[in-house]
């Protein structure tokens, strides 16, 4: 697949942007800059693309702007400048009604899993299936088959101030791979855990990418990042500078 | 390559293909079982913080009772001075040189007048033995030499609208023989300007009540939406549209107002009967069939109704004024 498509970072440069190139990628940053009106830039002038079926890691040490850019994404923010696609949507235009039709395409996993913790864990990972509207059934399915993937059909009835740490973040993976979007964002996924634990959670997102779905993660561990020797975007003080 | 790169875009933002991936049908009944689901959930909910729940419904069961019972009371009090506008007469007094035969001649003629229903004589005889009755002067009237009242025709118009009433005073005060001519009913108008007062003061006390309503339903919503704060922005995070979120809190509202409407149904109707002992005395002393009523069917359904209203609007400003404060954020 690689193969048809040109390096990535020389792509929005040639100003090249057909509709194989459309297909072909499922997120293409153009020259996008973030500025806050406190703390200045806090992205300048970022260009990438990440292809379909990519897996594809984001470091930088804390506040070079991952985070940022990871929330540009799902239109938690909106670039200052640049252009933004999203599996063919231009998100830099998108009107406010759309964005909650666009953050049903991701799966988004977060350093602090931000779980509800008055609910059981089956409610939990069943919040996205709720606010899509599915039918009762298809839910019970679906969220048994996110939770049997996450080893944690068990607990289905706990509620997650019960879990370990470990336990919380493959609930964050059950809730956000459970209406099975074909993009998985993840800020820091293993921040908080141990090694190994990380490195569990690691081989889960490889299964995932192995079946086809395009994930981006952010993390500062480059130890981590280097095992499992992905495509890598590196960002330092807002600015991309380089992949490897 | 510019101009393609730009239609391009252009395609994409208007065919959008951000929609739910379900069937139409599902979309339909998942829709329902949503709109139970958080019925029942939203009441579960009230019924979870009984306390801080009571207290609210109790704040809207008296802000509604009150207006509902005043006009209550205000619609049994029309029926009765209704019923009496009816029965309204005019006293036609002749001068009081004139006698009891001149008074007979005149009520004959007057009886044979279409815009009368019907004239009575009342001699001066009878109308002196009536005063003494009703009076408690008896023995004083009874000192008196003479007889000073002057013979009465008790006049009953056909038409009881205030034109045809007017036109026939002025008709009557024209005869010869008459003296001085009143029209009973005026107390009646009084009384009913008294009625009107009472009813726009209970209309602006209604409609005082009724912004308490929707502000105490808001600010139960509020406390409820900070309460749920963490809940709601990771729903927002996983796609969730402002509908979404906006739902359980506008079924909550709806159940504190109907919960507090019911109460102050009941409220209502336990002063009515509260005052209706002595009330059925009174009529029962003036001799009417008149019985005090409770809210009917109709003053039933429009309480709900407004109830409803009010607490829906409360939470649906609350609710939408936090949504937009959140996407701010």
């Amino acid at each position: 697949m690689r193969d048809y498509v040109l390096p990535p970072a020389l792509i929005p440069d040639r100003e090249w942007f057909g509709p194989l190139f459309v297909y072909m990628s499922i997120i293409v940053f153009k020259h996008v800059t973030k500025r806050y009106p406190e703390s200045g830039e806090a992205l300048s002038d970022v260009s990438f693309v990440i292809e379909r079926g990519e897996m594809a890691f984001l470091t930088g040490h804390s506040g070079a702007g991952k985070s940022t850019l990871l929330r540009l994404i799902p239109a938690i923010e909106r670039p200052t400048r640049g252009e933004i696609m999203i599996d063919d949507v231009p998100i830099h235009a998108l009107p406010a009604r759309r964005i909650p039709y666009l953050r049903r395409k991701l799966g988004l996993i977060f350093q602090d899993y931000r779980l509800l913790n008055d609910r059981t864990l089956f409610d939990n990972v069943a919040l996205p299936l709720l606010i899509t509207g599915h039918n009762p059934q298809d839910i019970g399915r679906r969220v048994r088959a996110a939770l049997d993937k996450v080893g944690l059909l068990r607990k289905e009835k706990c509620f997650p101030p019960a879990l370990s740490g470990g336990e919380k973040q493959r609930v964050g993976i059950a809730r956000a791979i459970v209406h099975k979007p074909p993009l998985i964002l993840a800020d820091e996924p293993t921040g908080n855990l141990d090694r190994e634990l990380a490195e569990e959670i690691m081989r889960m997102f490889r299964e995932f990418n192995e079946v086809g779905v395009t994930l981006l993660i952010a993390s500062h561990d480059p130890d981590l990042v280097r095992r499992f020797g992905r495509r890598t975007l590196r960002l330092e003080q807002g600015r991309l500078l380089g992949l490897s | 390559m510019a101009f393609k790169r730009k239609s391009v875009f252009r395609q994409r933002l208007f065919r959008l293909p951000l929609r739910a991936d379900t069937r139409l049908v599902d979309r339909f009944k998942a829709y329902l079982s949503i709109q139970k689901d958080s019925l029942e959930q939203s009441f579960g909910r009230i019924w979870q913080t009984p306390v801080a729940s009571t207290l609210t419904i109790l704040v809207v069961a008296i802000a509604l009772a009150l207006p509902v019972s005043f006009h209550a009371l205000i619609q049994n009090a029309r029926h009765p001075i209704e019923a009496l506008e009816t029965t309204s007469q005019i006293s036609l007094f002749l001068k009081p040189e004139l006698g009891n035969d001149v008074g007979r001649v005149l009520t004959e003629k007057l009886k044979k007048n279409p815009a009368l229903m019907g004239a009575k004589l009342m001699t001066k005889e009878e109308g002196l033995r009536e005063l003494g009755a009703y009076s408690g002067f008896g023995d004083a009237l009874a000192a008196l030499g003479s007889n000073p009242l002057p013979a009465v025709i008790i006049v009953k118009p056909a038409a009881t609208d205030p034109e045809s009433v007017s036109r026939l005073l002025v008709e009557l005060k024209t005869l010869p023989e008459a003296d001085l001519v009143q029209f009973d009913n005026e107390w009646l108008q009084k009384l009913q300007a008294l009625l009107a007062i009472a009813e726009r003061t209970v209309m602006a006390f209604s409609i005082l009540l009724g912004f308490g309503v929707l502000f105490i339903v808001g600010n139960t919503i509020r406390l409820e939406l900070q309460n749920r704060h963490e809940e709601i922005a990771v729903a927002k995070m996983l796609g969730a549209t402002n509908h979404f979120i906006r739902r359980p809190f506008i079924h909550s509202g709806f159940w504190y107002a109907i919960l507090g409407a019911a109460l102050a149904w009941v409220v209502a109707n336990l002063l009515i009967l509260g005052v209706q002992d002595p009330v059925n005395r009174l009529a029962e002393l003036y001799g009417s069939p008149y019985r005090l009523s409770f809210l009917g069917a109709g003053d039933t359904f429009t309480l709900l109704a407004i109830a409803m209203l009010l607490g829906v609007s409360g939470a649906w400003i609350v609710v939408a004024h936090f949504l937009r404060r959140i996407d701010a954020d």
